[in-house]
């Protein structure tokens, strides 16, 4: 029961992340590689607005002591900042040159949380996040969280649903098809690229802040390039054309994770190489699926039937 | 200032290691045209052989370090002809993410056989000689003559030899040169040799002046990808001023602020040139 | 006398040093309101380069491209776009994840294209008349009954007529057709002259490429015949069809062919 909530937990809260990714590049056609670095700016937002004032041997600067609603709302607006930050000069990058550059602001930004103490501590990072306590609505940490993680992945998704519905979803559509025909109807590709990218940003954010509640940490530890690539798995496993199919794949390779470390080992060497096998896997998986297309095939056969 | 001159020579040696480093990435993006990020891995890949068969096997560093070299120069082969081969069609985009599923799976594999913590060489600690105040071992001059090396050849090689002109035929424009009778298929195995032969070479080059780990490797992307971003992900030419720039750049700003902020600075580089030359050093217009 | 539309003058476009357009003096001609213009040439003569000059998709290296009074050459192609200029490709380009009606409405000038209009869902109030003007206008070029196909589905000659569609709902002020009647079917190059000829009556302006010279000459009211980038002649149909430098240089070569 305890696997199966840490998996609802953290597939729900990891596939905010691949909601906003696939919004960006299925629908909006821009490689992100740096999407832990809005999920950090989230995170990071939230445990610098939340906490205490530094005292003793804390080293970080700020701590406004504001209610974690407001914590949650700064995550998302930094997530959003540091979206604009980035997606001015990049965004006029093609393809790789965008997938590059955003990976450098990414590792730049980690390296500056970890170098830069008086913003969280260095590598020891903040600990003891703040958090509400569930116990006033009656439920469980565990419960109350998942519930929570829940419900943002259940809001992203129908927001960007909405937002795809709608015309302009549309255009951002004919955007991905094909620019220049795009351009002869007057559509302004590089401000709405800039638009799609700024608010898929936001959900991000949020989920930042969520798992910083959840973990009770923030440390630069916790947004390495890994969680990126993370991301980036589970979306090409879920298939990249469909909203329930970014949820699936989360959901799925977090789960393949959390059984794989549920798994007791007798020695430490034991559970390195586990750990070894479950990167080999993932990867392994991973090439699997790009060279064969499972989900494509299926899309394609759906739409000729 | 004698402080600052060491710091710049450190950071030529620096240079010259990404140089050595960045060139086989860079060949891989002109001739298959994709962004390997797995290119990394492989010199974490012929780090390791060496290790083994100089630390454990006890063989000689030298021999060692030739058969890491060759090695490394046919698993990556085997691995371009197995996985990003038939996957040609799918696009640069689709490969460049295949190929962290292949970081993914070599990292995996080398975490399993060799495990995590620090391994050394078995070969003598290195000798510092002192010139104009400024020290420089004579391993990291091992590098800078390497890179040479490595550079003339390889400049001699893609001039004079069919292999290398058609390598640069097929960088240059692939549907040209196939129409010109290249033979593609070949073309393309001789650059995955030749690629991750330089990344084996540049793997030695790691074991012997870096702090051996399994996580080294991916330190490395970081730099790598900087210097080919800098030099615009084609020219071959470009890979050495760009090598130089950021190696200069990395070190020499330890004398200025944090040495936390070393990776930071090669970034900084970056984005400030793709800011002013959104196409790179070479300056060369993609269509 | 109407006032000119469009103005190329003195335009010159390099590629690689070689002038694909414009020769030393620059290629300069007027289009006044209403008119509907021919543009011909032999292979090679620029006559697409012209059309991505004025739509933007290219800059000129000297000279200017005005439209309707605005200098272009600071304008990137939506906002010429935005300025009333419509045009087609060489070869056909469609949305091909949106369906047929999808295609044309996209191409309108929507005011609930936003995130905010998205996210209140006030589009849904203009959506059904965008709807109905897009059918209109597929109705139109006969591609009534394929409205809720998707684009995978249409033949190479369909394909233009939905592109001319998407323009047409735009309301252009100026509308360039790059060789519309390629890989067409007679029965449809038909429909497609009717359709210009209408447009012209309506009192647009219209430029068009053409290789079907007895498709344009008949229809069109003016031509402009390039040659290696310049101007070789200018008049109406009659006057082109007499002259005898566009005869030796262009028509005698087609005739041969």
């Amino acid at each position: 029961m305890q696997i199966f909530l840490t998996i609802v937990m953290f597939g729900s809260l990891f596939s905010v992340l691949t909601l906003s990714l696939n919004l960006q590049y299925a629908r909006g056609g821009m490689i992100n590689f740096g999407v832990v670095a809005y999920f950090a700016a989230g995170a990071y937002a939230y445990a610098i607005v939340t906490q205490q004032p530094p005292k003793g041997l804390d080293q970080y600067l700020f701590g406004l002591g504001a209610p974690w609603w407001a914590g949650f709302i700064a995550a998302g607006l930094a997530a959003m900042a540091f979206a604009f930050l980035t997606g001015r000069p990049t965004l006029r990058l093609r393809g790789e040159y965008l997938a590059l550059t955003t990976f450098a602001f990414a590792e730049m930004l980690h390296s500056l949380l970890v170098n830069e103490r008086r913003i969280g501590n260095g590598t020891v990072g903040l600990a003891n996040v703040e958090r509400p306590d569930p116990a006033g609505i009656g439920l469980s940490e565990g419960y109350a969280y998942a519930g929570a993680a829940f419900l943002l992945m259940l809001v992203t998704a129908l927001a960007f649903r909405r937002l795809l519905a709608s015309p302009y979803g549309r255009a951002i559509d004919a955007i991905r098809d094909d620019e220049t025909a795009a351009e002869a109807i007057g559509k302004d590709i590089p401000r709405l690229r800039f638009q799609v990218f700024v608010i898929s940003a936001i959900p991000i954010g949020f989920a930042g802040a969520l798992y910083a509640m959840i973990t009770t940490l923030v440390s630069p530890d916790l947004f390495t390039a890994e969680v990126t690539f993370f991301v980036w798995i589970a979306l090409v496993l879920g298939g990249e054309r469909t909203l329930h199919g970014a949820v699936a794949g989360t959901m799925a390779l977090v789960g393949f994770q959390e059984l794989i470390r549920a798994i007791p080992f007798e020695s430490i060497r034991a559970a390195e190489i586990a750990a070894a096998a479950e990167d080999v896997l993932t990867g392994l998986l991973f090439i699997l699926i790009l060279r064969w297309q499972p989900f494509e095939v299926l899309a394609k056969r759906k739409q000729t039937a | 200032m004698s402080l600052l001159a060491q710091y710049a020579l450190t950071g030529v040696v620096t240079g010259c290691f990404l140089i050595l480093a960045t060139i086989g990435f860079s060949l891989t993006r002109q001739v298959e045209g994709f962004l390997n990020i797995a290119h990394a891995e492989m010199l974490g890949v012929s780090a390791f052989i060496t290790w083994g068969l100089n630390a454990v096997a006890g063989w000689p560093f030298i021999p060692a370090a030739a058969a890491a070299v060759v090695a490394t120069a046919l698993i990556g082969l085997g691995i371009g002809r197995l996985v990003y081969d038939p996957m040609r069609r799918l696009g640069p985009a689709v490969l460049l993410i295949t190929s962290v599923g292949v970081a993914y799976v070599i990292a995996g594999v080398m975490h399993a056989i060799i495990g995590t913590g620090i391994r050394s060489l078995d070969v003598p600690l290195a000798t510092t000689y002192k010139a104009f105040g400024l020290r420089i071992t004579d391993y990291q001059m091992a590098v800078v003559a390497l890179a040479a090396l490595t550079g003339i050849s390889l400049a001699l090689f893609m001039n004079r030899t069919r292999t290398g002109l058609a390598i640069r035929a097929m960088s240059a424009n692939p549907e040209l040169a196939a129409s010109r009778g290249i033979d593609v298929r070949q073309t393309s195995r001789a650059t995955w040799l030749l690629s991750s032969g330089l990344a084996g070479l540049a793997g030695v080059m790691l074991a012997l002046i870096a702090t051996l780990s399994t996580d080294i490797a991916f330190n490395q992307i970081l730099q790598i990808l900087a210097v080919a971003i800098l030099a615009g992900l084609g020219s071959l030419y470009s890979v050495i001023v760009a090598g130089l720039i950021v190696g200069i750049a990395m070190d020499v700003s330890v004398y200025f602020i944090p040495a936390g902020y070393r990776p930071l600075i090669a970034f900084l580089v970056v984005i400030l040139a793709l800011l002013v030359r959104p196409e790179g050093l070479s300056g060369k217009a993609r269509s | 006398m109407t006032r000119d539309l469009l103005v190329m003058d003195r335009v010159i476009k390099r590629f690689g040093g070689l002038k694909a357009v414009g020769g030393d003096a620059g290629l300069s001609f007027a289009v006044p309101e209403g008119t509907f213009l021919g543009l011909i040439g032999p292979n090679g003569a620029g006559k697409s380069t012209t059309f991505n000059l004025i739509s933007g998709v290219l800059k000129p290296d000297s000279g200017a491209v005005v439209l309707d009074g605005v200098d272009l050459s600071r304008a990137r192609a939506p906002q010429i776009a935005a300025l009333g200029l419509g045009r087609t490709f060489q070869t056909p380009r469609a949305f091909s994840s949106l369906s047929v009606l999808d295609n044309v409405i996209v191409g309108a000038d929507n005011s609930g294209e936003t995130i905010g209009s998205a996210v209140f869902g006030r589009w849904r109030a203009d959506e059904r008349a965008l709807r109905d003007k897009a059918a209109a206008v597929l109705a139109r070029v006969g591609l009534a009954d394929r409205v809720a196909d998707c684009v995978g589905n249409l033949s190479g000659g369909e394909l233009r007529m939905l592109e001319v569609a998407r323009q047409l709902v735009r309301d252009p002020k100026i509308l360039l057709l790059d060789e519309p009647t390629a890989g067409v079917d007679p029965s449809l190059q038909a429909k497609l002259s009717r359709i210009l000829v209408d447009l012209h009556a309506e009192g647009r302006t219209l430029i068009v490429v053409e290789h079907n010279l007895h498709f344009l000459l008949q229809i069109a009211d003016s031509v402009v015949v390039l040659q290696n980038g310049q101007l070789l002649s200018k008049g109406t149909p009659s006057e082109i069809k007499a002259d005898e430098k566009v005869i030796t240089a262009y028509l005698g070569t087609e005739h041969a062919a």
